[in-house]
């Protein structure tokens, strides 16, 4: 209980600090804050594989970012933090359930009805197609394996790569387009 | 922490600006009445400078139906306040409930007192032309002023959030209309203010994830 208080004091402490600019406090207040979001994430949902743990704890922290202006001192930081980890949560479970409504699960792939005439030989098509993506300029080439290979929603690939997730939007699509283009030519 | 996880902090640090605190959701509820207020009383000058008398008599049963719908209003703006801070209960958006029963009970007591003095006439249910354009006109303030100060918070409820914010503004304007409008009966405004009060708080928290959300942060 003692070590509840000391702890929420001391990140209240580097929370006052970070919304005077300290960036030393920043670091110290969001590697501590991390442990503490990661075990609420695990605790609420233990299904989840580790990566998935661990975007969720950066979103967390990404929000925590974005709403730091919203802590007042004179309250306890712990339940503020949590807060913040159990919307991002939520909000994980919502997008989850977004991408799962789009999705259709087949246990047996339907065959093709002329396999010759149908599909290419020898994984000739995969290799291909990764010859093509690595022929895409770099900007388009990540925002590709980021968002389409890596399966990466925009915000995490905007936190990772730094690009906004309007750059990132635009890359893609101009991506796809000169994909299309390249794997049409090569056709 | 995964090698991700201390870069992403490493990035977050490198753009740290110093922010200005929000301040307590009770200061800004107040901040946000006098606002509202001080826009309102400039219809209700414009109407007396106009050389028209004041639209309401000043009796018992309108003044606590006017503070009834005081309260209402200004506990729906503090508790939707308190909705985009971080910490506080998810209860504290029944924060209203109290004061908007007492003004609907208020409304429908006088809807009763109403029936014997003007008869069939108290049960008109169309308003004046002019009353829902000067109602809108009245409302944008307060309702622009309300979003801004909204979306400088946490989007954790936009749905609750945005509907106690509607609610706010729809209140706040109803308390300042019968002073520089003609008084409708009772039951119209029980029927066309609660009701489209009712209708803009279930529209505001359809469309309050969009009006809040988290902000896109770009990490150099």
């Amino acid at each position: 209980m003692n070590q509840t208080i000391d702890t929420d004091r001391r990140l209240s402490q580097l929370m006052r600090a970070a919304q005077g600019g300290n960036g030393v406090a920043y670091v110290a207040l969001l590697r501590e804050a991390a442990p503490l979001v990661r075990q609420a994430v695990r605790r609420r949902r233990s299904f989840l594989q580790p990566q998935d743990i661990e975007d969720l704890v950066q979103n967390t922290l990404l929000a925590l970012h974005s709403v730091r202006a919203t802590y007042d001192p004179a309250r306890p930081f712990l339940p503020w933090l949590m807060a913040i980890a159990r919307n991002q949560i939520a909000e994980g479970a919502r997008r989850h359930a977004r991408r799962h409504a789009h999705e259709v699960t087949v246990e047996c792939l339907p065959e093709t009805s002329d396999p010759a005439a149908v599909n290419v030989e020898g994984g000739g098509a995969a290799d291909l197609l990764i010859k093509s993506i690595r022929m895409l300029p770099p900007g388009q080439r990540h925002a590709i394996e980021m968002l389409k290979l890596r399966e990466m929603s925009l915000r995490e690939a905007s936190a990772v790569s730094g690009t906004s997730i309007a750059a990132l939007k635009v890359a893609v699509h101009r991506g796809l387009k000169t994909l299309r283009e390249l794997l049409r030519a090569s056709a | 922490m995964s090698k991700d996880t201390n870069d992403l902090v490493g990035r977050l640090a490198l753009q740290l600006r110093p922010v200005r605190r929000l301040p307590s959701p009770r200061l800004r509820a107040a901040t946000w009445l006098a606002l509202s207020a001080s826009y309102l009383a400039l219809f209700v000058l414009a109407h007396r400078l106009s050389g028209a008398p004041l639209a309401q008599s000043i009796d018992t049963r309108f003044v606590v139906e006017e503070l009834a719908t005081l309260a209402t209003a200004g506990l729906a703006a503090f508790a939707a306040f308190c909705c985009v801070v971080p910490g506080y209960s998810r209860r504290i958006a029944l924060l209203p409930l109290p004061a908007l029963f007492l003004w609907v009970a208020s409304l429908g007591a006088n809807c009763i007192a109403d029936w014997p003095r003007l008869g069939v006439a108290a049960g008109q249910l169309t308003p004046e032309p002019a009353c829902i354009p000067v109602a809108m006109l009245a409302g944008v303030l307060p309702a622009v002023a309300m979003v801004m100060m909204l979306r400088r918070g946490a989007p954790l409820y936009p749905r609750a959030t945005v509907a106690l914010g509607a609610l706010a503004v729809a209140a706040l304007t109803n308390a300042a209309l019968p002073l520089f409008h003609l008084g409708d009966v009772s039951i119209m405004v029980l029927v066309w203010d609660l009701g489209l009060i009712a209708l803009l708080s279930a529209l505001a928290g359809w469309a309050g994830p969009r009006i809040l959300n988290w902000r896109r942060i770009v990490v150099a």
